[in-house]
């Protein structure tokens, strides 16, 4: 429902007031239901309208930060209220909804007084839900079944800045049919031909000159009353630098992590993914709720919380807002309809936490109300974020699996590898599953149990090998399973290793513990093809002699020397007779000497940061030194928000990642 | 007639990092300390809060440093490796051992006397430019392996939703 250009002044038409029953009827006749603007429970909330008895008629509304009031006005004006608490992703995205390719054709709706800033969320959303490489189908359905009636605001909250994210108040395209409220009636444009067939339906005079002038003259008083709250040139730039500012803890005394602005933000997307499945295990389906970055366990995984703080979280939010959704979406994620101001509770208001975290220049500060157009929110090309500063995530190609995409597959054998860490032997015939690469991984469904991500640690022909370390009761349940046992699998998922960075060149391979086993498929690979790769050395660190994995292959791999393997642990016994010491030790010039090398880590990020440090000092370039990172993962395809890592969702653009594409994310606390 | 022992202590001493960019004149006088030891499994090079006697540098092999810990008891916290010193506290006071030092498979040894040594560097103030910026590297590099092995990194988790 994309506009055409604008209509000529022919097309331009007028609604009397006493019409406007006219066109909710159109509406209704052309077999939609009509979602608009009412009032409930002392705000103007979104609701089906069946007649102009139930728009907020004599309203209007007030807000500041953490306030919103209606009071009674003198005139009859229906939709002189901008924004309030609800947005139309309630009927676009609603709070719990299937995951699934195949989606029943959803209701006909119109939505009916849809604002600038609101058809700029709307746009938003089809970017991040229908932009690819997953699309969310339920998402696609509803939004195609929604027709955009939209009203250009002739009046302005405090709260609200769209003139700043160049999002309004004029409606300019994303709409079927537009309106501007006057006195007397609606000045009427239609953006589309479905819009054009309601509009030509009521059979409406054209606007005169007088109506098209006051028109025009309402949205420049509109603007005028906005003024620039955010200079928004290089914004994104500067709030991704900001990450270390002292800012974020101030804020963060205020803020109640309450996950209020996210909810009434029109544009947020984050959604937890519960996956049911049959009590024998098999048939396993998605379904997502909406989430908030703002949830204490939004970012935890076994063994830790990476936004363990409401500082953290908050700057997670407010940088995706403005900074890194450009990276990922190629837009800001901010509208201005500073719905999220009116609805903290404590009264935080973007606008400033924005001029104070990440201020502009000097020079461009607007210290007064601008009428000049609203300055371009590109983000400033001379910044970490210009994609030619590392590799483009793009580079290899991402999953196209399906959240729904579950495959039963049954255990033909299980090992027993450490006290708390097993391997299982997967039967499958699945294409997909088979055609696993290296440090690719597969979401594991079990009946009432959360879904956890888990590394691939060998394919074979008929099936894969899972190693699962007993982290969590998820976890626990896998590794209790015995042969025979019937498990729903999703994948395979990710961006795994660069085998072919590798060619020609000595690999050094460091990792420690559990991490061994996305990296078991990578050494199978250099092992096929033995002769097109360098000197290869493992370098494998674990916390005691008993927790080391896979520890007779490794020994038959070290007496075959077609890979040098060295092992350490961090404590032992006397009766160990190996290394004992943090992993990084066995990394010296040496291991790295010879021909240029290429590395490949894998283990707690602690350890990653310490390897990088050494690999550094070796000389091995980050663009050449490959980690592997665990996040919070749930949809495993980039759409419920879980993993992000500043410019990357780790699930879909991971987990396997150069240094030089992290920068410095590795390193930030609470990122 | 058999070959003379500083040469070839001079010769293991270039054959280490901690040697190979000494200025050969320092090398040479700091050789003249040195005798090569050979150690076999088990044998004791240094046993925690004795005196330490002998500042080595390990040629060959694999030396396991030792804590006594109640209950636990002889826990090895490190592995003194080829290149690695052993023995640092015979020229940083109070001369103590830190840990005892075992030798875990057959392993040489460049050894200097605690006593000649520390007389040779009070007396030669070029031989202690030289030897104590790269002791301090070797403890400053075992120092921080220790912090990043007291993080327990590889430990396993409590109870965590997954």
């Amino acid at each position: 429902m994309i506009a055409a250009a604008p209509p000529p002044v022919s097309e331009v038409r007028f609604l009397p007031r006493a019409d406007l029953d006219r066109l909710i009827d159109a509406l209704a006749d052309d077999g939609r239901t009509v979602i608009g603007p009412t009032v409930a429970d002392g705000a103007i909330v979104l609701d089906e309208v069946r007649s102009v008895a139930d728009l907020p008629v004599g309203w209007a509304a007030e807000s500041k930060p953490g306030g919103y009031r209606l009071s009674r006005r003198s005139d009859a004006r229906a939709f002189d209220h901008a924004v309030g608490p609800t947005s139309w992703k309630r009927w676009t995205f609603p709070p719990r909804a299937p995951m699934a390719s195949r989606v029943e054709a959803a209701q006909s709706l119109a939505f009916l007084g849809v604002r600038a800033c609101e058809i700029a969320a709307l746009l938003t959303q089809d970017r991040v839900l229908q932009g690819g490489p997953a699309v969310d189908a339920d998402y696609r359905v509803r939004r195609a079944s929604a027709l955009v009636v939209a009203v250009e605001c002739a009046t302005a909250l405090e709260t609200c800045f769209c003139t700043s994210m160049g999002t309004g108040p004029e409606v300019t395209s994303g709409y079927d049919i537009a309106l501007t409220e006057l006195d007397d009636g609606f000045v009427v444009r239609a953006g589309s031909p479905a819009g054009e067939a309601i509009v030509g339906r009521l059979d409406l005079p054209q606007a005169n000159v007088g109506q098209r002038v006051a028109a025009a003259d309402t949205l420049r008083r509109t603007r005028e009353r906005i003024g620039n709250p955010v200079p928004t040139e290089g914004l994104a730039a500067r709030i991704v630098a900001a990450a270390e500012s002292p800012r974020w803890a101030e804020i963060a005394e205020r803020c109640l992590a309450c996950a209020n602005c996210t909810l009434v933000c029109p544009t947020c997307f984050c959604t937890s993914v519960g996956t049911k499945s049959d009590l024998d295990g098999g048939n396993a389906t998605s379904e997502r709720t909406w989430d908030s970055c703002f949830t204490f366990d939004f970012a935890r995984v076994a063994g830790g919380n990476f936004r363990p703080r409401t500082r953290d979280r908050y700057r997670q939010w407010l940088t995706h807002k403005f900074g890194t959704w450009w990276d990922h979406f190629g837009s800001s994620g901010c509208v201005g309809c500073g719905r999220c101001i009116a609805w903290c509770p404590v009264g935080i208001d973007i606008r400033a936490e924005l001029m104070a975290v990440a201020p502009p220049p000097l020079s461009e500060t607007v210290l007064v109300a601008s009428v000049a157009p609203a300055p371009s929110t590109a983000p400033d090309p001379s910044t970490a974020l210009d994609p030619s500063a590392a590799p483009a995530p793009s580079a290899f190609p991402a999953s196209e699996t399906l959240p729904e995409r579950y495959v039963d597959v049954v255990v033909t054998s299980t090992r027993r590898e450490t006290a708390d860490t097993v391997s299982l032997r997967l039967a499958t015939d699945d294409p997909a599953l088979l055609a696993c690469r290296p440090g690719q991984f597969v979401m594991v469904a079990r009946p009432a149990f959360a879904t956890p991500p888990i590394s691939v640690s060998r394919v074979h022909q008929d099936g894969l090998t899972l190693t699962i370390r007993a982290a969590g009761p998820a976890t626990t349940a896998l590794t209790r399973l015995e042969r025979g046992a019937v498990m729903s699998v999703r994948g395979p998922l990710g961006r795994g290793w660069p085998v072919e960075a590798a060619v020609g060149r000595d690999v050094v391979v460091v990792t420690g513990g559990i991490g061994l086993a996305p990296l078991r498929p990578l050494l199978d690979a250099f092992l096929a093809e033995r002769e097109r790769f360098g000197r290869i050395r493992l370098a494998y660190g674990a916390r005691t002699p008993a927790d080391r994995l896979f520890v007779d292959e490794l020994d038959a791999l070290a007496r075959d020397g077609r890979i040098e393997v060295e092992s350490t642990v961090d404590r032992a016994g006397q009766e160990w007779l190996g290394r004992v010491g943090v992993v990084t030790q066995l990394i010296d010039a040496d291991a790295c000497s010879g021909r240029e090398s290429v590395a490949f880590v894998c283990g707690p990020e602690r350890m990653m940061a310490a390897t990088a440090d050494v690999l550094a000092e070796c000389g091995i370039p980050p663009e050449r030194v490959f980690v592997t990172l665990e996040r919070h993962m749930e949809c495993g395809v980039g759409l419920c928000g879980h993993c992000q890592l500043g410019r990357f969702f780790v699930c879909r653009d991971g987990p396997v990642f150069s240094l030089a594409e992290l920068g410095p994310a590795l390193r930030v606390e609470g990122l | 007639m058999a070959p003379d022992p500083a040469a070839l202590a001079d010769a293991g001493l270039a054959a280490t990092w901690f040697g190979a960019t000494l200025p050969p004149d320092v090398r040479e006088r700091l050789a003249m300390l040195a005798r090569r030891e050979r150690y076999g499994p088990g044998d004791v090079l240094l046993r925690e809060g004795e005196p330490a006697d002998d500042l080595g540098i390990v040629l060959v092999g694999r030396i396991a440093l030792r804590l006594r810990v109640p209950e636990r008891g002889s826990v090895t916290i490190l592995t003194v490796e080829p290149g690695d010193l052993v023995g640092w506290s015979a020229i940083v006071p109070p001369h103590r051992s830190t840990s005892s030092a075992i030798a875990l498979v057959p392993s040489e040894v460049l050894t200097f006397a605690g006593e000649p040594l520390r007389a040779a560097l009070d007396a030669d103030p070029v031989l202690a430019a030289a030897v104590y910026p790269r002791v301090l590297r070797a403890v400053a590099r075992r120092l921080d392996a220790t912090r990043l092995q007291l993080l327990d990194l590889f430990t396993a988790p409590g109870a965590e939703p997954w």
